[in-house]
């Protein structure tokens, strides 16, 4: 789908019906644009962030080479400026002085249905991936925009099919493939039997068990990354931890963080916390997923609503902690081949990740290559925010989002021979780089970090 | 007319100014920072993040990291702009004589780097504009960004700087210092100005402050705005950020147990 009448490109809407699963009545469309305004001068008012954002812009475009997006397709509202200026001409019409009395001079406008469709297309074409931010002058934040123009749409009604499905599956099984308390252990079983296979170790996967860690994975590592739940749950093994996942939230993504950070990410949030109490947990680790962490560990806090007690890490720290400490024996010649290292967004430029990234790729991997530009100035890997829509029209858009990065994992030159490693730590951009290394032939597989920690501890048996 | 802008405009452009931006500032500091959106790396002590913030302000550093030629021009612009404002106060109020009172040069030198520095700094600050100017219609991203007002802004900057520069090198259309400290003391202390002025009677002058002060009246309602906007949006993303230690309960290392955070951590207080 769909080129809509005005030939914009956009993702599937979900229905009325898909939107009430997720506790939204849409308003009729004749409703629309006066419910907009009302909902933007709330935004406003609430986030300082996005009226510095809406105001201090000197349109200096500094931000518009610096945005994948754009790169990868040249549609001038791709330019994190312009993206911003789809809410900030509406906002300046109705709500600032400049606005009211001279629209055209600044270049302010009446909001019309029509732009809420614009909206709908170009918000969704952002990756809330903050390079924008990196780069202005200001660090006027882009994907503040792009979040508060989803919240709007969202109350409005209008949410591609994808995150409101995924909006559904985590409130009704407590992850977003809808894996039911029965096939979670049954996976488990499965994976279970995998690491006896490849390393004649019994380790478990403890589901629901009573424990000192609680693990939050994300629900695509039982089917989409196993390796990377395996890997998770070598580590844990090797330490000799009391962990367990829970079967009410096996979850570490956040859909809340990308199109409602009310309803959505609060009740998320208090999910981890509500289970972990539930369990009398010491601790939370969180899994590989960019955007979750960013919720987990920024937004998280804020969005409780009773004190917060039970320390909440991820587990790459955590590894890094005991590399550190020199507690774990890693076997890096089983990791042999050319590595490059994605740095996720949200990791990098959003939770101060990029260093335990480094430490322990280091410990884990014998020929490890670094892409340019790396660490906070990567470059998004084109799936950010879960636009990882299917429709031909955009997919091809996600082809295009990712040629940057595609040329980045090139230039290292890991996959010349066809053996590289992408070693992408998040979920979304796993999700994204499966199919984008193929459309890009770079000639790497793409593997979690986690993974990799996995094969180092526990050396494969046909190694 | 001349008594208009000369006499009545100043304390209104001033007090639309100041008005102006308290109105623009009360606005955003009604808003609230709601989540901790802080920008990575960043360092881990108050102390440090206001450093960046310095960094950010003096030099444009994220600006410099990111598109040179810009920097060139915004940087180069902005540095010039700033102390040519500086100047007009140590001119207007100092004659000129500021690196004479610091003990640096004589009286009569003084005199001259003040005017030497005012005259090289005009020059540079319009060259610059004028690059701004051509970049904005030159480059297509800049192009599709801007509205008529982003244009408007830099031609009256130019008109400004043009018109200060012209009383440089033109001395009978110029003025000295001394009138119009004179000016300006009368207005500051109430005292109503008197025909035989010699501001009076200096046409471009008369321009170069209705312009001035035309701008000072638009500034709280455009994208000037970015002056506090910039500490104030730095203020939110450019925050100290502390990690809780990691170490997990039950597991001994190296005999030394597991650190905790001192409390402090984005994630959340930890006990
Ligand atoms: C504090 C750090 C500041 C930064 C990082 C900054 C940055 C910028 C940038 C990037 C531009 C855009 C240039 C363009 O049009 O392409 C600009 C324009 C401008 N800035 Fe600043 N600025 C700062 C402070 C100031 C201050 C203190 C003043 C006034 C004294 C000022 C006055 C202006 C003016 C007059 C313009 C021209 C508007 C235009 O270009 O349309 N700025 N600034
Ligand atoms: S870099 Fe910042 S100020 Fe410049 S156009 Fe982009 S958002 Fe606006
Ligand atoms: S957040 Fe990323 S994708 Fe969105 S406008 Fe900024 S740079 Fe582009
Ligand atoms: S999907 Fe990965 S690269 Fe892309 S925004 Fe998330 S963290 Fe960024």
């Amino acid at each position: 789908m769909p080129l809509t009448e005005t030939g914009l490109k956009q993702p599937v809407k979900a229905s009325a019906a898909d939107m009430l699963k997720i506790n939204i009545n849409p308003v009729p469309d004749d409703q629309k644009v006066e419910a907009a305004i009302k909902h933007l001068n709330e935004l406003g008012q609430k986030f300082r962030s996005l009226m510095l954002t809406f105001e201090s812009c000197v349109k200096c475009g500094a931000c518009a080479e610096n945005c994948h997006t754009y790169l990868g397709t040249r549609d001038p509202y791709n330019i994190p400026a312009n993206r911003a200026d789809l809410l900030r001409k509406v906002y300046k019409r109705y709500f600032t002085p400049e606005g009211r009395f001279f629209p055209r001079l600044i270049g302010a406008k009446d909001l019309e249905l029509e732009d809420l469709e614009k909206m709908f297309s170009y918000f969704y074409q952002c990756n809330e991936c903050r390079r924008c931010a990196l780069v202005c002058p200001f660090g006027l934040d882009t994907c503040e925009v792009t979040m508060a123009g989803r919240q709007l749409l969202h109350w409005l009604g209008m949410v591609p099919k994808l995150h409101a499905a995924v909006g559904a599956a985590m409130a009704k099984t407590g992850n977003h493939t809808g894996l039911t308390k029965a096939g979670i252990v049954d996976t488990c079983e499965f994976l279970e039997e995998e690491i006896m296979d490849e390393t004649g170790v019994e380790i478990k996967i403890p589901v629901d068990q009573p424990a000192d860690i609680l693990y939050i994975p994300s629900s695509a590592d039982f089917l989409l990354n196993p390796n990377t739940m395996t890997g998770a749950a070598k580590f844990f093994h090797y330490l000799g931890v009391k962990w367990t996942i829970s079967s009410e939230i096996t979850e570490a993504g956040n859909f809340g963080l990308l199109f409602d950070q009310r309803a959505t990410l609060r009740a998320n949030c208090m999910r981890v916390i509500d289970e972990a109490l539930k369990l009398g947990v010491k601790k939370i680790v969180w899994g590989e997923c960019g955007h979750g962490w960013r919720a987990g560990k920024m937004y998280l806090p804020g969005m409780l609503d009773r004190p917060g007690r039970i320390p909440i890490v991820h587990i790459h720290d955590e590894v890094r902690y005991y590399i550190e400490k020199g507690a774990l024996k890693l076997h890096k010649e089983v990791n042999s081949r050319p590595v490059t290292l994605h740095d996720p967004c949200n990791f990098g430029r959003a939770c101060n990740m990029c260093d335990t990234l480094r430490v322990v790729m280091n410990a884990c991997v014998t020929n490890f290559v670094e892409m340019t530009p790396n660490r906070e100035r990567n470059f998004c890997c084109g799936g950010g925010s879960a636009i990882l829509f299917d429709d031909p029209e955009m997919y091809d858009l996600r082809i295009k989002f990712s040629a940057k990065k595609a040329e980045q994992v090139r230039e290292t030159g890991v996959g010349k021979n066809g053996d590289g490693i992408l070693c992408a730590p998040c979920s979304i951009c796993k999700a994204q780089l499966y199919p984008m290394v193929e459309e890009h032939e770079l000639g790497v597989e793409v593997k979690g970090l986690i993974d990799l920690v996995g094969l180092a501890l526990y050396p494969p048996l046909n190694k | 007319m001349t008594y208009f802008i000369l006499q009545i405009l100043p304390y209104i452009s001033v007090s639309v100014l100041i008005i102006g931006l308290l109105y623009r500032m009360g606005r955003w500091a009604s808003g609230r920072i709601v989540h901790n959106i802080t920008l990575t790396p960043a360092p881990t002590t108050q102390a440090g993040a206001l450093l960046d913030i310095a960094a950010e302000v003096v030099f444009f550093k994220s600006l410099y990291k990111a598109d040179k030629s810009l920097w060139s021009g915004g940087w180069i612009m902005h540095v010039a702009l700033f102390s040519i404002l500086g100047g007009h106060i140590m001119g207007i109020g100092l004659l000129g004589l500021q690196f004479y009172y610091i003990g640096l040069t004589s009286e009569h030198t003084s005199e001259y780097l003040s005017n030497l520095l005012g005259t090289s700094f005009g020059v540079v600050v319009l060259l610059a504009l004028l690059y701004l100017l051509y970049r904005r219609m030159a480059i297509n991203e800049v192009k599709q960004l801007s509205a008529p007002s982003d244009y408007l802004h830099l031609l009256m900057l130019i008109a400004i700087v043009t018109v200060g520069n012209i009383m440089r090198f033109v001395p009978e259309w110029g003025i000295h210092y001394e009138p119009v400290r004179d000016y300006v003391a009368n207005l500051l202390t109430f005292t109503p100005i008197t025909p035989d002025m010699e501001v009076m009677h200096k046409p471009l002058f008369v321009l170069h402050l209705l312009l001035v002060q035309i701008l000072m009246i638009y500034l709280p309602f455009s994208k000037l705005l970015h002056i506090p906007g910039m500490f104030a949006h730095r203020w939110i993303i450019n925050r100290p950020y502390v990690e809780p230690a990691p170490g997990m309960p039950g597991v001994a290392v190296g005999g030394t147990g597991h650190a905790v955070s001192g409390g402090q951590s984005a994630s959340g207080g930890v006990q």
